[in-house]
């Protein structure tokens, strides 16, 4: 037995099993819910004993790093955006949620939280548990971002998460913490930024491909908006049952045609929101903000918005908010400025 | 059965422990139905295949050793794959087994028996070749039928076509069994090491069927020959713990080469060799890199594994490949790329058909006749066919000036290294360019690409050149640190703390890739 343990095998073993029990111990926090692909209720949020809920970046929810109080302090008005990578920005301060606080702050005498708790890749369905999880904070109001893009990941991870429950033994190589991480790792940081999509889409085979493929095939679209659809409506019932206000903004696209100018498409997002409104749910159209002369200056892409797009949305979502305040339930009490 | 499923990595462990907990017959029959397992994991319909030529070859090597088989026991061999189509029948409807098919099969036994049989009416010299002949017709029609026959009516029906006249299409869809070129030619290569006397007839059917079936090496080589590898196989040998060791070592160098670099190239070299593409000269050449890296990696990591596998039962496989990617001339090359195949072939084909021993045009024809049927072995093409004329022509030009002046087997490095290698590189990855395509047209537009150098194809070359750096550079990082050593699995040869830190990253690298399984491109063949 001794000759068979030889020390490199000793040594690799060793490390990894040390790597391992490094990654468990020091940072089980931050691989919470990892296993659970996005529909572990509580992965992210860090309730601490003094009632301080913390947002942290765990087992693949990548929040921005944030702090509020379990309770809604008096005198403040607090909003939690939910939503996709669109929401969440190109960094914390230069996505719509933070420039809504900054808005609001200036305009009003009273506290504002703009928490945002979107995340990327996150489609309606795991929205939804972050949507159950936002409404324990006593939110003053919701806004949902609603985007069609994220179905198939949202199918996927709720595959992957139905599947890691079982000890097929196709998966116990990624139970092992650090192996899960180093492919995630090396799938998102390698291979979806040096591979162009046009070859994804013709290696159709791996998760990110089929993602690639999915995203161009009509019936995929249709089904990812019947999707959307049936989860928003159960999202709306949800807010209403807990009686906060709903703001749905609904996405929009870039969409650029061989020789043809750019065009703002909704997918029927617009349309579909508009069906939801009522008492306590309002929309504001993405299509309807950037409308302008210049609109394709606002995105990064196709779905995603530069600093200035992101700008202009938080006012086009001020300006709903104080222009219907009474139905935002805006509170009437005044505190000093500078408070 | 794959040697990246996670089906293998449990079938291993059971074989190894079962193994090495018995001993003698019981080991040999452990192997035998292991290696049918293994393969039934494929197809099972296609184990009747195998045991063809298993028998043919069982029974012609010992005809030729001169001792006769008992009737009875050649007839029931002879009948053995028509009795497996009739357990498939039975009891495995989901095969697809039909009566006709029991039936051909059934006919096809008796008629070899027959033959086999009436053989033993001649004696001498005539008798031994009758039995020579009789299996290598047998095996080759096998072989020649399910590789090669779709083909052939193919061509034909295209050359007539072309003198205008009507043929009705065949409808007869064949599949290749996989492995087929592998087997065939490691048992007939064991027919004519006998017939020339260099090696005793096994006499165990179970050992011979084991030798034939062998799980680590039976459905893409290395090719081995019976007198190195039935020995080995009928050796009750104990258990030593560098068999462990190694062939683990084995294993892991397998996968990488796999499982990194070989399926990660195949991303850009199916882009680039799809018909669809439509191709600039970047991207041309960043694709047959890619898919020369691929090859290299797919193949000799499935040696490596098979290798490795092997190892762990205390089993010595041939040597396949060996750094061919620094060989500085045709022949060099062929002695480091699929050794054991340039081996069958030089010692079964173009020394048979006077090798260099007759005048200069003489070898030349050779060279170009074994290169040719070298190439059609690889598959039923006429791509093949070029890619095979192609490497001939390189060999016969590399002996005139002024290629010749680059010939030499140097392994150390002087200055014509700098100006073969590149050069050979070059050449071999044009090679690649032929056996890539999918016909000759899209070779065309391949060639043609090379004379487009504008950036008119809107993808991104440069990030895709990163891609293929990252998974390349690893490799030969590796290649440099074993180069020493002449062996591609050398990292077992290292001082502990490097080799450690090898195999550590080794692994880190293999999961960091470890997507879905995927298959070799040498089981086509």
């Amino acid at each position: 037995m001794k000759k068979l343990i030889t020390p490199a095998f000793l040594m690799v073993v060793v490390i990894l099993a040390l790597a391992e029990l490094t990654a468990r111990v020091f940072f089980a926090q931050d691989i919470s819910g990892r296993f659970a692909y996005g529909y572990d209720p509580q992965a992210g949020f860090a309730e601490q004993q003094d009632g301080t809920v913390k947002l942290f970046r765990a087992g693949g929810r990548r929040f921005h790093p944030q702090s509020f109080k379990r309770q809604c302090p008096p005198d403040t008005y607090r909003i939690f955006v939910v939503g996709d990578s669109v929401p969440r920005g190109p960094s914390f301060k230069t996505a719509y949620p933070w420039f809504l606080g900054v808005a609001l702050q200036q305009q009003q005498h009273f506290r504002v939280e703009s928490i945002n708790l979107a995340l990327p890749g996150y489609g309606a369905r795991r929205c939804q548990v972050v949507l159950q999880k936002a409404l324990e904070f006593e939110p003053s109001l919701i806004i949902m971002h609603v985007n069609d893009t994220n179905k198939w990941e949202d199918e996927r991870e709720w595959r992957r998460s139905q599947e890691f429950q079982g000890w097929h033994p196709s998966h116990w190589l990624m139970k092992v913490f650090i192996f899960r991480r180093l492919y995630e790792a090396k799938l998102e940081k390698v291979f979806w930024p040096l591979v162009p999509d046009q070859i994804r889409l013709k290696h159709a085979v791996s998760d990110a491909d089929a993602q690639v493929a999915a995203s161009k095939d009509p019936e995929e679209i249709a089904a990812r908006i019947r999707l959307a659809r049936e989860t928003m409506v159960e999202n709306v019932a949800l807010v209403r049952r807990h009686q906060v206000p709903l703001l749905l903004i609904s996405q929009c696209r870039l969409e650029k045609d061989d020789g043809q100018p750019p065009q703002l498409t909704d997918h029927g997002l617009d349309a579909m929101c508009a069906a939801l409104t009522g008492p306590g749910v309002y929309h504001l159209s993405m299509r309807e903000v950037f409308n302008g002369p210049d609109f394709a200056s606002y995105f990064a892409d196709s779905g995603h918005l530069k600093s200035q797009g992101h700008q202009l949305l938080a006012e086009a979502i001020s300006r709903k908010i104080l222009g219907e305040r009474a139905n935002f339930g805006l509170p009437g009490v005044k505190v000093a400025a500078g408070q | 059965m794959s040697f990246i499923s996670w089906q293998y990595l449990l079938f291993l462990p059971c074989i190894f422990i079962l193994y090495w907990t018995l001993s003698g017959r019981k080991r040999l029959l452990l192997l035998l139905a292991a290696s049918y397992w293994f393969y039934a994991g494929w197809d099972v319909r296609f184990l009747a295949l195998v045991l063809s030529t298993t028998v043919i070859d069982f029974l012609c090597g010992l005809s030729l050793d001169g001792k006769r088989t008992a009737p009875v026991t050649a007839l029931l061999l002879s009948l053995t794959p028509a009795a497996w189509t009739g357990v498939c029948y039975l009891f495995l409807p989901a095969a697809g087994i039909s009566p006709g098919v029991m039936g051909l099969a059934a006919a096809l036994g008796l008629i070899f028996f027959g033959i086999h049989e009436s053989l033993w009416a001649f004696a001498g010299e005539g008798r031994r070749r009758g039995f020579l002949i009789l299996s290598i017709c047998f095996c080759l029609a096998i072989l020649a039928f399910f590789k090669y026959f779709g083909f052939f009516v193919q061509s034909a029906r295209t050359l007539l076509e072309t003198a205008g006249l009507h043929t009705d299409p065949v409808l007869l869809k064949i599949i290749l069994p996989v492995g087929i070129s592998f087997y065939t030619f490691q048992s007939l290569g064991y027919v004519i090491d006998i017939y020339r006397g260099v090696a005793p007839a096994c006499r165990s059917f179970v050992t011979f069927a084991a030798f034939d079936a062998f799980f680590p090496q039976m459905v893409s080589g290395p090719i081995e020959r019976g007198q190195q590898l039935i020995p080995q196989l009928e050796a009750d040998h104990s258990f030593k713990p560098s068999y462990l060791q190694d062939g683990l070592s084995m294993i892991l160098v397998g996968f990488f080469k796999k499982v990194f670099v070989a399926d990660n190239c195949a991303v850009l070299a199916n882009y680039a060799f799809d018909p669809a593409t439509h191709l600039n000269g970047y991207w041309a050449v960043l694709g047959v890199v890619a898919f020369a890296f691929q090859i290299y990696g797919d193949f000799s990591g499935y040696t490596d594994m098979a290798r490795g596998s092997a190892k762990l039962l205390g089993i010595d496989l041939v040597e396949n490949f060996r750094f061919p990617y620094l060989a500085q001339n045709p022949s060099d090359f062929w002695s480091r790329w699929h050794i054991s195949l340039s081996n069958w072939f030089r010692d079964y084909l173009y020394i048979p058909l006077g090798g260099n021993r007759g005048g200069r045009w003489q070898t030349l024809r050779n060279l170009g006749v074994t290169m040719l049927l070298a190439g059609l072995w690889h598959g039923a093409s006429w791509i093949f066919v070029l890619w095979g004329a192609y490497h001939g022509a390189l060999l016969i030009a590399y002996r005139f000036p002024p290629l010749n002046l680059l010939s030499g087997r140097d392994d150390r490095f002087s200055w014509r290294s700098w100006l073969a290698l590149p050069l050979m590189w070059v050449f071999i990855l044009v090679g690649w360019a032929m056996f890539r395509s999918a016909d000759l047209p899209q070779l065309g537009s391949w060639f043609g690409a090379l004379g487009h150098w504008q950036a008119a194809l809107d993808l991104p070359w440069k990030s895709s050149c990163l891609w293929l750096l990252l998974h390349t550079v690893p490799l030969i990082l590796l290649q440099l640190l074993t180069l020493k050593y002449r062996d591609e699995t050398g990292v077992r040869h290292l001082p502990w703390p490097v080799k450690g830190t090898v195999y550590l990253l080794l692994l880190l690298l293999v999961v960091s890739s470890s997507e879905q399984d995927k298959e070799f491109i040498y089981f086509q063949f």
